[in-house]
C-alpha cells in the first residue's frame, strides 16, 4: 500500500536534524496527518523520522516575562487543558478544543497542527492539481463548497488549522531549527499564501523543524476567543471561524487582532475588522459595520457563497460576546 | 432471578403458556415471564469482548488475499488490460480479468440485465475491471495498482436531474429512462383541489446517502472439493447462496454460505456482491482460501446508496383539516443499472393519510454512478421529507396544530392497495396523541411562543409521522428446536442477526414457552449447510417472520413432551400441563414427572420440534406506525443546530425485548439525523464525475455530538393477535422514516425558514437565514 521507507527514532535534536538531511525524509510527530498523506499519495517518503523521543519539546513552560513556551510535541489535548493557556490565552485553548475529535487531539501535536496539509478533496483525491505539480485547480468550476473566499488567486484551499488563527491573533512566534541554526518567525508569517507559492504551505524547509511556539505575555485587558462553525459538531474542519484578541480599556477596544479560519488558504488576518472596531465600543452599530467590513473583500466561488453570511454571523456574535465579556458559544 | 433454582429450569410454579393441541393455533401470550422484558443480548459478551468471529475475522491456512481493480472513470470502455507487470510482483498468485476463462460469467444486476462479471463497458466509477489474489493484502493491493489498463473515456451524466435532457450522454444505448414513468391515481385530483380551502405546492430534494456499515463488505471463500464455502458479511446467507449458485452455475447444495456474526447491514448486504463471485473464482484458480474484503473507499463507490429524490408535492386541505387532494411526482436514479431509483418514494403520499384524490408519478433514470441498494426503509424517509413538511405547512396555513391536522386524517385501511384492505391494527392515532403528551408537545409550543429571543438562539419543536409498507413478516420460515435430555435447548434458524438482536428475541421466545434460561439456549443460525431456508434479514420483518415459527417449534417440543409424560404417567394428554420443570396431572400435583425424568426423552436423547411460519391474515395489512417529536435549538446568525431531544413513539405490535426495541428507536433517529443534517454524496458533476468524499471524514456521518443525549423511546403497545402468533410487528425501519422531516419542521418552527433540501446545516441554512424576510 505504502512505498517502503526507513523508520528512525533519533533521541536528540541534533540526531533528528541529521536524519532530516536524507532526501524525502518526513517528520513524524503525532502522525495523524502524515499517515493520511502517505496513504493518499500526497507525498512519498524514503525515511520517516520520528521525533517522539525529543522530550525537550513536550509540554508548556512559563517564560521569564510572563509568556509561554509551548513545545512543538505538546499534544492538542494538553494545549487545550493547560491552566495557564486556559486562563491567559483562552483563544488558543478554545482553538485546540475545537480540533477534530478527542482521539485526534490526544494524538496530534501543536507543531503538527500548524503544519497540516490542506484538506481540499481534489488535492487529497486522485487529481493532479496545481498544488501537486499539475496544471490547474480543480475547485475552480468544481465542487468548491468548502473552499476559500479570500486569497485564492490560483489555488483555492482553506487552511485547516484551528490553532494557527488564535496563535496569529495572540502574536505567537514559531521557533524553527535547521542545519543553519535557529530562527524565529511570527506565526502570522509562517504560512505561505498561494499567491506567493502554491506548492508550499509553510516557510519550513524540508530539513527544518518546528521546535517551539512562543506566546508573548498577555497584555492586561486582553479578551481572546476562538469560534468555529462546522457542518457537523465534531471531527470536522472549519467552514468559517474567527480568533479574536482584543485589548480593552474602559470597555473600548484599544487594540485588536482578528484572524479568520476556514475561509482562506492561510490563517486570514482581517485588518478590515480590526480597523472597524479599534478605538470603539463594540455596540450594535460598530459590530454591524465590522461584519460588513469582514466580508467586503470576499470573493465567493460558485458553491461557497454561504460562507459570506456565515462569517458575518460569526463576527457579529463574537464581537458582541467580547464586549459583554461573555463566554462565546 | 432470586427465585430461580440453579440450573436449567425456572422455579416451579412459574406459568408456562398453555400448549395447544396439535394443529391448533396457540392463544396470544397474556402475562409473560420473559417476552417484553428488558433482556441484554444473548451474545453481548462475545460481541463486546471480541471473541465473536465475524466473517472478516476468519483466517485459514494458506489463505490468500483478494483485491479488485476498479474503473476510475464514471463512463469508460476498456481497450486493453495489461497484467504482465503485476504478474511478476512478489506474492501474486492469480490475476483475473475479462480475458480469464473462469471469470467469463454473467453478473445479474437484475434478472433481466446481466453483464459480464468484468464488463468491457464500465458505466460507473468503481466498476470491477480485474482482480488479484496474493499472499498479503498489501501485495494484492500493489499488484492491482500495477495492472495497466487503457480506457476510452466517455462522456458521462451523474446528476439525475440532467439525465433526461436531450443532450445528456446515454448510460445505456436505449437511453436514460429505466422504464416509462410510473403513474398512480385515485379519485379526481382536480376536483379535490377545487374543494380545498388551501392549496400549497412545494419542491423538495433529499441527497444521496451511502451505505457505510461498520463491517466492510466482503467474504472469505474456499473450495472443499466441489463444495464452495463462503463466510460472508451478509443479511441473508440463502440470498448469497442462490445468487452465487446462479452466477457460477452450481447446485444450491454445492454452495455453503455462513454468516453467523456480521457487522451491520442496512440493505446493502441483502445480496452478495461481485466481490463474492470474484473471491470464489480466485479461490478456485489458486486452490487456496481467498479473503476479499473491500476497502472503505471501495464501499463508497459500489455497495449501494439511498438515491437522491427530487420531489414535487401539491396538496389541498379544507379549513377544518380534511385533506382533499395530493399530487406528487419524483425523479430519482438508482445509478448505472436498474436499482429502484424511485422505489416506494410515493408510498406515504398514497397511504399514510386519508385522502380521496391522489396522483403520483415516479421517473427512474440511469446515471453514471454506483448502483443503489435498498437503504433502511427504501423511499420512505424521502417521501416523508416531502409529505410531512407539507402537512406542517398546511397546518400552519389553516392555523391548526400539526398533530391535530394529522389526527383528522387517520385511515383504518390501506388506500393504496387494491380493495382497500384494513390494517390489523393502526397505532397512528395513539402514537400521535400519546407521543405528543409524553413529549409535552402543546406545552412546549406554548412556552416557545411566549419566549423572548435569547440573543441569536431560537428554539423550535417539530414532529412527523409514518407507516412502513412492510413489517408484517411472512412465510416462509422453518425453525428446528432441539431439547436435549438435560433440558437444554438448541435453536436452529436460517436467519441472520444483523445486529438488531434477532438471536436475543428468539431465545426469549423459547425461554417463554419452555421456561428455560436463555443462557442454556445455543443458537445455530445463518448457515446454509446446517440451518433451514430463511429470507434475508431486512424489511423490518425478521422478528414477525421468525418469532412465530420459533414459538411453534417450541410448542411442538412441548406437545411431544406431553405425549411422553402421558405415556409415563398413564394419563391422558389433555389432563396434563407444564408446571415449572415438570409436567403435572390436572389438579393432582402429586402425579407428576420432571422433564429430565421423562423416560422417552432419556431414551431418545433429544426431542426435535419443527415450527413453520403460518400465513398472514387474509385480506388484511400488517404495518407498523410511528411518530417522532423533536426540539432543536438554533443559532439564526450561523445556522448551527443543536438537537435538544427526540422522542420516538412507535406502534409495532408487541414489544418483544424492551432493550432491543429502544436500540432500534435510538439507532433509527441517529440515522435519520444523518439524512437530515449531515450526509451527502458529492460527485464532481462539472468535472471528472468522480465521487469526491469517499471517506469517513468528508462523507459526514453524524457523530456523538450531532445526536442528542436525550432520546426517548415510547412504545405504543397495541395487541395485534391477527398479525401473527406473537403479535409483534417490525420496527427497524419506521424508526428512521420521520426523523429528517421532524427536524426540518422544528427548524421551521424555530426560525421560519422552510428547508426543502437536505442537509440542514450551516452550508445551506446560513444562506436561507440571511435571505429570509426580516420579520420571520
Amino acid at each position: 500500500m505504502l512505498s517502503n521507507f526507513a523508520y528512525v527514532q533519533p533521541q536528540s535534536l541534533k540526531a533528528a536534524l541529521k536524519q532530516l538531511e536524507t532526501p524525502e525524509a518526513r517528520l513524524h510527530a503525532g502522525g495523524t496527518d502524515l499517515l493520511g498523506c502517505l496513504r493518499e499519495g500526497i507525498f512519498g517518503a524514503k525515511k520517516i523520522v520520528s521525533i517522539s523521543g525529543l522530550n525537550a519539546f513536550k509540554g508548556v513552560r512559563e517564560t521569564s516575562n510572563g509568556g509561554l513556551r509551548i513545545g512543538a510535541l505538546t499534544t492538542i489535548t494538553q494545549v487545550e487543558r493547560h491552566p495557564a493557556i486556559r486562563s491567559r490565552f483562552r483563544a488558543l485553548s478554545q482553538g485546540a478544543g475545537e480540533v477534530a475529535s478527542p482521539q485526534l487531539r490526544n494524538q496530534g501535536t501543536i507543531g503538527g497542527n500548524i503544519c497540516q496539509k490542506p484538506r481540499c478533496w481534489y488535492y487529497r483525491g486522485e487529481f493532479h492539481c496545481l498544488r501537486k505539480g499539475g496544471e490547474r485547480c480543480y475547485a475552480v468550476g468544481g465542487e468548491n463548497q468548502y473552499h476559500c473566499i479570500f486569497g485564492g488567486e490560483n489555488c483555492f484551499i482553506v487552511h485547516p488549522s484551528d490553532t494557527a488563527p488564535p496563535l496569529v491573533a495572540l502574536e505567537a512566534v514559531v521557533r524553527i531549527v535547521g542545519p543553519q541554526g535557529t530562527r524565529s518567525v511570527p506565526v502570522s508569517r509562517f504560512h505561505v499564501p498561494p499567491s506567493e507559492d502554491f506548492r508550499q504551505e509553510t516557510v519550513l524547509a524540508p530539513d527544518e523543524m518546528v521546535t517551539e511556539i512562543i506566546l508573548p505575555p498577555a497584555p492586561s485587558g486582553l479578551r481572546s476567543s476562538y469560534r468555529k462553525v462546522r457542518a457537523r459538531r465534531a471531527w470536522d474542519f472549519s467552514l468559517a471561524g474567527m480568533a479574536l484578541a482584543i485589548t480593552f480599556k474602559d470597555n473600548t477596544v484599544q487594540k485588536a487582532r482578528v484572524v479568520f479560519s476556514g475561509v482562506a488558504p492561510v490563517p486570514w488576518r482581517s485588518k478590515e475588522v480590526e480597523v472597524a472596531i479599534t478605538g470603539r465600543r463594540l455596540d450594535k452599530e460598530t459590530v454591524a459595520r465590522a461584519a460588513d467590513a469582514a466580508v467586503r473583500e470576499a470573493e465567493p466561488m460558485e458553491k461557497n457563497g454561504y460562507k459570506i453570511s456565515l462569517l458575518r454571523g460569526v463576527v457579529e456574535e463574537e464581537l458582541l460576546a467580547a464586549q459583554s465579556g461573555e463566554s462565546p458559544g | 432471578m432470586k427465585n430461580e433454582e440453579k440450573g436449567i429450569y425456572f422455579a416451579e410454579g412459574l406459568a408456562v403458556p398453555e400448549t395447544p393441541e396439535p394443529g391448533k393455533d396457540p392463544k396470544p401470550w397474556k402475562e409473560t415471564n420473559v417476552v417484553g422484558k428488558s433482556r441484554p443480548r444473548v451474545d453481548g459478551y462475545e460481541r463486546v469482548s471480541g471473541s465473536a468471529m465475524y466473517p472478516s475475522d476468519y483466517s485459514l491456512p494458506h489463505m490468500l488475499f483478494g483485491a479488485v481493480l476498479r474503473c476510475p472513470y464514471p463512463n469508460a470502455k476498456i481497450k486493453r488490460v495489461d497484467t504482465r507487470k503485476a504478474e511478476q510482483m512478489p506474492g501474486v498468485r492469480a490475476i483475473i480479468s475479462a480475458a480469464t476463462p473462469e471469470a467469463r460469467v454473467l453478473w445479474p444486476y437484475t434478472p433481466h440485465m446481466k453483464v459480464e462479471l468484468f464488463d468491457s463497458h464500465c458505466r460507473f466509477e468503481g466498476e470491477a475491471v480485474a482482480a488479484v489474489a496474493a499472499e498479503t493484502p498489501y501485495q494484492a493491493s500493489d499488484a492491482v495498482r500495477a495492472i495497466d489498463v487503457t480506457y476510452e473515456v466517455l462522456p458521462f451524466v451523474t446528476d439525475e436531474r440532467k439525465a433526461m435532457l436531450s443532450d445528456a450522454p446515454k448510460v445505456h444505448p436505449a437511453g436514460n429512462r429505466v422504464g416509462p414513468t410510473e403513474h398512480y391515481s385515485r379519485g379526481d385530483v382536480a376536483k379535490g383541489f377545487e374543494e380545498a380551502d388551501v392549496v400549497l405546492e412545494e419542491s423538495y430534494r433529499t441527497e444521496c446517502e451511502i451505505h457505510t456499515p461498520m463491517e466492510l463488505h466482503g467474504c472469505l471463500a474456499y473450495w472443499d472439493g466441489d463444495l464452495l464455502n463462503i463466510h460472508e458479511s451478509t443479511q441473508g446467507v440463502y440470498a448469497v447462496q442462490s445468487k452465487v449458485a446462479e452466477v457460477l452455475d452450481l447446485p444450491l447444495s454445492k454452495v455453503r454460505v455462513m454468516g453467523r456474526y456480521m457487522g451491520g447491514g442496512f440493505g446493502s448486504k441483502l445480496q452478495p456482491g461481485k466481490y463474492t463471485v470474484i473471491a470464489a473464482i480466485l479461490a478456485k484458480i489458486t486452490g487456496c482460501p481467498v479473503k476479499l474484503f473491500l476497502t472503505r473507499e471501495e464501499t463508497y463507490l459500489c455497495t449501494g446508496n439511498r438515491p437522491a429524490s427530487n420531489m414535487k408535492l401539491k396538496a389541498g386541505v379544507t379549513k377544518d383539516g380534511r385533506l382533499t387532494a395530493l399530487d406528487f411526482s419524483v425523479v430519482g436514479s438508482g445509478g448505472a443499472y436498474p436499482a429502484g431509483g424511485t422505489l416506494l418514494v410515493d408510498w406515504l403520499v398514497k397511504d399514510l393519510y386519508l385522502c380521496p384524490n391522489v396522483r403520483t408519478a415516479a421517473t427512474d433514470v440511469y446515471t453514471n454512478a454506483g448502483p443503489a441498494r435498498p437503504f433502511r426503509a427504501p423511499g420512505h424517509p424521502q417521501g416523508a421529507w416531502a409529505l410531512e413538511q407539507m402537512m406542517d405547512a398546511l397546518a400552519k396555513a389553516i392555523d391548526m396544530d400539526p398533530v391535530a391536522l394529522r389526527l383528522k386524517n387517520i385511515p383504518s385501511y390501506s388506500q393504496a392497495r387494491k380493495g382497500n384492505p384494513p390494517y390489523t391494527t393502526t397505532g397512528l392515532a395513539a402514537c400521535l396523541k400519546e407521543g405528543a403528551k409524553a413529549f409535552g408537545w402543546e406545552k412546549r409550543r406554548k412556552e416557545i411562543a411566549a419566549e423572548k429571543p435569547n440573543g441569536s438562539l431560537r428554539r423550535g419543536v417539530g414532529m412527523a409521522a409514518c407507516l412502513w409498507v412492510a413489517g408484517g413478516g411472512r412465510p416462509p420460515s422453518t425453525i428446528i428446536l432441539k431439547l436435549f435430555s438435560d433440558g437444554s435447548v438448541n435453536l436452529n434458524m436460517g436467519a441472520s442477526d444483523i445486529g438488531t438482536g434477532t438471536k436475543t428475541v428468539m431465545a426469549m421466545v423459547v425461554a417463554e414457552e419452555l421456561n428455560v434460561h436463555t443462557d442454556v439456549i445455543q443458537i445455530e443460525h445463518a448457515d446454509t449447510g446446517t440451518t433451514q431456508f430463511a429470507t434475508p434479514s431486512g424489511g423490518s420483518k425478521t422478528v414477525p417472520t421468525e418469532a412465530p415459527a420459533v414459538r411453534r417449534a417450541a410448542i411442538h417440543v412441548k406437545q411431544q413432551l406431553l405425549e411422553m409424560a402421558a405415556e409415563q404417567l398413564k394419563a391422558d394428554v389433555s389432563d396434563l400441563r407444564f408446571k415449572g420443570n415438570a409436567i403435572v396431572h390436572g389438579n393432582d400435583d402429586a402425579k407428576k414427572v420432571t422433564i429430565k425424568d421423562l423416560k422417552g426423552l432419556k431414551k431418545r436423547g433429544v426431542v426435535v420440534g419443527v415450527g413453520y411460519r403460518g400465513p398472514n391474515p387474509e385480506g388484511k395489512v400488517v404495518n407498523p406506525f410511528g411518530v417522532q417529536f423533536c426540539e432543536v435549538e438554533m443559532d439564526i446568525r450561523t445556522g448551527e443546530i443543536r438537537i435538544v431531544d427526540f422522542l420516538g413513539a412507535n406502534e409495532s405490535g408487541r414489544v418483544m425485548d424492551r432493550l432491543t426495541f429502544d436500540n432500534q428507536v435510538f439507532g433509527g433517529i441517529t440515522m435519520g439525523i444523518g439524512l437530515g443534517m449531515t450526509e451527502v454524496r458529492v460527485l464532481d458533476e462539472g468535472g471528472s464525475g468522480k465521487m469526491l468524499n469517499k471517506n469517513w471524514h468528508d462523507y459526514k456521518l453524524p457523530t456523538a455530538l450531532d445526536v442528542s443525549p436525550r432520546m426517548t423511546s415510547f412504545p405504543i403497545e397495541l395487541p395485534d393477535p391477527e398479525a401473527n402468533i406473537t403479535g409483534a410487528k417490525g420496527l427497524g425501519e419506521p424508526v428512521t422514516i420521520p426523523t429528517a422531516a421532524a427536524i426540518a419542521n422544528a427548524v421551521y418552527h424555530a426560525c421560519g425558514v422552510r428547508m426543502t433540501e437536505t442537509p440542514i446545516n450551516p452550508t445551506r441554512l446560513g444562506v436561507m437565514l440571511s435571505d429570509r424576510p426580516k420579520e420571520a
